[in-house]
């Protein structure tokens, strides 16, 4: 009980964190940092694969209906969170990874978090910016914003990582 | 029956997936005429709320540059006046002329939140239907045009923002009266696109653009840009690049004008088409 709670204050704080801070930093229209994709990240390691879906559509939605952007990034963090279970299996390293424990440098190392953290924030950026242009004209054009969006996104997910407090 | 529910156990993660992606999808497509939905309306009073409590701190930082466009306007306005003052006064017999009546309504209006990173951006206003907006109504600021009212609740609108990729405006060279139509490529959310100027037009750097008044939503001559060096030649048409004037980036206060006559006028160009 004490544990979903945990996850319940993360969840409300990486929201208002999106809403208030990271939706109003623009860079000349190519960074959009999406920072909230971290829930995704963090969950337990052997959440079953059917609830992470349900969660990180909801986490969309949620960010959805603050944004008046209806389905875009629910559709990208589904994708996300479809992607997870495979980036981590690709990535295994830490047998130290009990499945109780959320993913976190702590555990399994700064290394092995960023790469982890990249690959997924990419997958969603990726869907993201392609399903809100919904063209493949301009193609270089957003794969840059994706690139540097993601750049950006990873560098405050793993500075969360080191400075989040633990149990 | 056994292999088919085994089926769905072993790929459920999979099916769950697809499931949840064509729903983002649907939403997605349908929100085009998204105003329409109900549940839409129900969110944004909500993150409408929100956002109207933030906007209220950062207002008071914009207090001067405000004041200082409205003193701009002021004048231009009284200088206006002053024209059509001396213009009307010596000989004038009383006509009445029908056309001639109020055109447009304007209505102040607050900008509560706004975004200009996006492909598709909407700024959402602090004026609903309980103070007469509808949609359809243009969106101005003092300096140009801001865009058009596409979702009314009861206190809150939301307005398609020029920088919009699904916008489109009927725009005209102010000096020649050559009009075209304007749309922001999704770039720069400093310029944006005149395209359907013929070839033979003369074009000069600087040279104002303004609405062109033949769609229903905006009066003609409101100002939206000037004209920058840029150009690109293809075919019997040139694209023109447009600085816009309206700093989308620091938008506060803005005007809502609502024409009045726009359903007589487009009742009688859609008789005109229909035969």
């Amino acid at each position: 009980m004490n544990r979903t709670l945990h996850y319940v204050i993360y969840f409300v704080v990486l929201i208002v964190l999106q809403l208030l801070i990271f939706n109003n930093i623009q860079f000349s229209g190519y960074v959009n940092p999406y920072v909230y994709v971290m829930f995704i990240l963090i969950l337990p390691m052997a959440i079953p694969s059917w609830i992470l879906l349900l969660l990180s559509f909801m986490t969309g939605f949620v960010i959805d209906i603050f944004s008046g952007t209806m389905g875009v990034h629910a559709f990208a963090t589904v994708m996300a969170g479809f992607a997870r279970p495979w980036v981590i299996s690709l990535n295994v390293t830490a047998e130290s990874s009990e499945p109780e424990t959320s993913p976190s440098s702590q555990t399994s190392g700064l290394r092995w978090f960023f790469i982890y953290a990249v690959t997924v924030v990419f997958i969603h950026h990726l869907s993201l910016f392609f399903i809100e242009v919904f063209s493949f004209s301009n193609f270089f054009h957003t794969l840059l914003r994706v690139l540097l969006s993601t750049a950006v996104t990873t560098f405050f997910i793993v500075l969360f990582d080191i400075i989040r407090p633990r149990r | 029956m056994r292999s088919l529910l085994n089926f769905l156990l072993r790929y459920k993660t999979l099916i769950i997936f697809l499931i949840l992606e064509a729903v983002a999808l649907v939403m997605i497509s349908s929100s085009h005429n998204y105003h329409q939905s109900v549940a839409y309306g129900a969110a944004r009073s909500i993150s409408g709320f929100v956002a109207k409590r933030i906007e209220n701190g950062h207002s008071y930082f914009r207090l001067r540059q405000v004041n200082q466009e409205l003193i701009a306007e002021n004048l231009q306005l009284r200088h206006r006046i002053e024209k059509l003052e001396t213009v009307q006064k010596p000989g004038l017999t009383s006509v009445s002329d029908s056309a001639s009546g109020i055109r447009y309504n304007y209505l102040s209006a607050r900008v509560i939140n706004n975004s200009v990173n996006k492909q598709k951006n909407f700024i959402t206003l602090d004026r609903g239907s309980r103070h007469g907006v509808t949609t359809g109504m243009g969106v101005a600021s003092s300096t140009g045009v801001v865009g058009v009212i596409v979702g009314v609740s009861r206190n809150y609108s939301v307005a398609m923002s020029l920088l919009n990729t699904d916008f489109k405006l009927s725009a005209s060279i102010a000096q020649n009266d050559y009009f075209g139509s304007l749309a922001w490529n999704g770039r720069n959310y400093r310029y944006a696109q005149l395209s359907e100027i013929p070839h033979h037009v003369a074009i000069t750097e600087g040279d104002t653009i303004v609405t062109s008044g033949y769609s229903a939503i905006f009066p003609p001559g409101l100002m939206v840009g000037t004209l920058t060096g840029d150009l690109k030649k293809g075919g019997d048409f040139v694209t023109l690049k447009v600085l816009l004037s309206a700093d989308f980036k620091k938008l506060t206060d803005v005007y809502l004008i609502g024409n009045l006559t726009r359903h007589e006028r487009e009742a009688v160009e859609e008789e005109v088409t229909n035969e």
